[in-house]
């Protein structure tokens, strides 16, 4: 009986022009968002638990930057009237983004109620999402002639694959160092290798590529001019940073906190200020941030 | 979205048809009875990219403290059924920020501003109250008080679960301002009507209820709790009956005006809570999901208004029946 009726989310313009801090000095993107309703192209089964959703979402797809998120409604479109149940919306990365063919995709795996919901999604059915939301890796292009890896983790790795194309139109040549645990784990490799540049896949038990820890053959080819951009669970992240440092190479983390809103009002998906008392926000801070400036154990 | 488009236009009609839903709460005047819940909404700064915070009935921002407040650490946020479990724990950049940044962006925006405060002592409540003094006439509607954070070691709930402690706060900061003072009530006890009663005695102008229930979820894979305080307050559409029932208890057991909040996702909920006795209503958790979710409260609500020939919010409010 009182069931929320249709959404009120027009697919109208949104975004960040509030903020004190709009502008990022480093280069990250933070793009203005809204609401927009997508309409599921394509949706397989990549793995044992993950999936690849294509959607037709334009206005998305023309204003998102490589790691940036949206937040899906795993509950459909909003057309039909919204249950309570579950209540939030699901925070997906971004792997790849065809501004020209009016395309993203999502690569997620399914870890509880929601994402298995999402995983009777089917192509035609249409999507409520809200984005694109967060900071993206830094702008390419300041660092033209700088040699740039790009490190992930099982299912850290499909924002990696937005980002290869997007440092490849910058005129740089990104190397991709991929690791899971098993060859089925490997998701959005795919996705990352279409974007071209050289990819190197690394599994735990030998069954893809060599067999070790994606952060064994980051150390073994970090130098101090390189750029890192990485994004994968927080134990793979905190061996990245610590070995950049070590190297003295600049690093960025994508990284990945329950959240309930997405945009800033919750203060839900905090992580520790690497100096210092107090916590950023993963959504609207992140979730790119310099290595140097969270503590991704903490 | 066609429900939406006639709510839409059951808005225009009504209003042409003599549909007025002001509401004064306390001398807290609003253009409706649909507010945004502190703590939901931080300092307006990202709903205000959405929409202009003067279509809301007003905005409780987030709970601020004399000083700044750093926060819990992670995991601070966990869905459950029908709900969502927090312990953010009042994270807040300080009354002093609020009064020299948001504050007057707040003033030009043309919002609503109904500041809730938070405090680890009576005296730590009082100086934020005194400091809000500050401000220019007009620029703060109302003072919440909020003392029933259930995430918060000191201050919060050590005065909400204490009758006699409520209404120890309620009057020191009742003497400390001439601001309209809602006290924000705390689900976390036998009685709500006694804390009601209690601190209307003690000199506060409305109550406001419910703050989340105390709850905690266990992840079973790890064996651990959680959430990084064990501990969190639980929101959302699940706690409405909850809320409900308590608006209706404390509606009947005092004289102030009563806010109504918890699990309020649609007009009809909001009219749910006018009924059994709140005169206005807060959004909260339904903004996580859907950050339009007020308007279209308040939308769904004068729709609702209309359909049953209502022409002012007082013909409803508390006008559910004993059965």
């Amino acid at each position: 009986m009182a069931r929320p009726a249709a959404l009120h989310t027009p697919d109208r313009t949104g975004g960040w022009s509030q903020l004190e801090d709009t502008e990022s000095p480093d280069g990250r993107v933070r793009s203005p968002w809204a609401h927009e309703t997508a309409t599921i192209l394509r949706h397989a089964r990549g793995g044992p638990d993950w999936y690849t959703l294509t959607l037709s979402a334009g206005a998305l797809a023309t204003a998102a930057l490589p790691g940036q998120f949206v937040q899906v409604d795993v509950r459909g479109d909003g057309a039909v009237a919204r249950t309570a149940d579950p209540l939030l919306r699901r925070p997906l990365s971004l792997c790849t983004i065809d501004a020209a063919g009016g395309r993203i995709s999502l690569i997620y795996r399914v870890v509880g109620r929601g994402t298995a919901l999402l995983a009777r999604a089917r192509p035609g059915d249409r999507l409520s999402l809200l984005g694109p939301l967060g900071r993206s890796f830094p702008e390419p292009s300041r660092r033209p002639d700088q040699p740039l890896l790009l490190v992930g983790g099982g299912l850290g790795i499909p924002p990696l694959a937005g980002a290869a194309a997007w440092a490849r139109r910058a005129g740089r040549q990104p190397v991709a160092l991929l690791g899971a645990r098993r060859a089925a784990d490997l998701a959005g490799v795919t996705e990352v290798r279409a974007a071209g540049g050289a990819v190197v896949t690394a599994t735990e038990d030998g069954s893809a590529g060599r067999r070790g820890l994606v952060t064994d053959i980051l150390s073994a080819r970090l130098s101090a001019d390189m750029e890192v951009w990485a994004c994968g669970p927080n134990p793979m992240l905190a061996a990245v940073a610590d070995l950049c440092r070590r190297a003295g190479a600049e690093c960025w983390l994508c990284v990945e906190r329950p959240m309930a809103c997405g945009f800033g009002v919750c203060i839900g998906c905090a992580i520790s200020r690497a100096a210092g008392d107090g916590y950023l926000k993963a959504c609207v801070d992140g979730p790119v941030f310099a290595a140097a400036e969270v503590n991704v154990l903490a | 979205m066609r429900a939406q488009d006639d709510a839409g236009a059951t808005v225009a009609t009504g209003v042409a048809a003599g549909l007025d839903p002001a509401v004064s709460v306390a001398g807290i005047r609003c253009a409706h009875p649909v507010w945004t819940a502190s703590g939901c909404c931080n300092y307006g700064r990202e709903l205000a990219a959405l929409f202009p915070l003067r279509e809301l009935g007003a905005i409780c921002v987030k709970g601020t403290s004399v000083e700044p407040w750093t926060g819990n650490p992670g995991p601070r946020v966990a869905e459950t059924a029908a709900g969502l479990l927090n312990a953010i724990g009042l994270q807040n950049p300080g009354v002093d920020h609020l009064l020299s940044v948001e504050l007057p962006w707040l003033t030009a925006e043309g919002a609503t501003v109904v500041v809730n405060v938070v405090g680890r002592t009576i005296e730590e409540y009082v100086a934020v109250v005194e400091r809000l003094g500050t401000a220019p006439t007009g620029a703060v509607a109302g003072i919440e008080l909020n003392i029933s954070c259930p995430n918060v070691r000191e201050g919060g709930l050590q005065f909400g679960a204490d009758a006699r402690a409520a209404a120890e706060v309620t009057a020191a900061v009742r003497a400390a301002t001439r601001l309209p003072l809602v006290v924000k009530l705390s689900p976390n006890v036998s009685d709500v009507a006694a804390f009601a009663a209690a601190v209307e005695a003690a000199g506060a102008d409305a109550v406001s209820l419910i703050n989340t229930l105390l709850g905690m979820a266990i992840d079973p894979t790890r064996r651990r709790p959680v959430l990084g305080n064990t501990t969190g307050g639980l929101s959302g559409p699940a706690v409405k009956p909850v809320a409900l029932r308590m608006v209706w208890e404390v509606s009947r057991a005092v004289s102030i005006p009563v806010v109504g909040v918890g699990g309020i996702a649609s007009g009809l909920d909001a009219a749910e809570f006018l009924l059994a006795g709140a005169r206005a209503v807060q959004v909260g958790t339904a903004i996580f999901a859907d950050p339009w979710s007020p308007l279209r409260i308040r939308d769904e609500l004068l729709g609702w208004m209309r359909e049953q020939g209502i022409r002012r919010v007082s013909e409803v409010v508390g006008a559910a029946r004993p059965r």
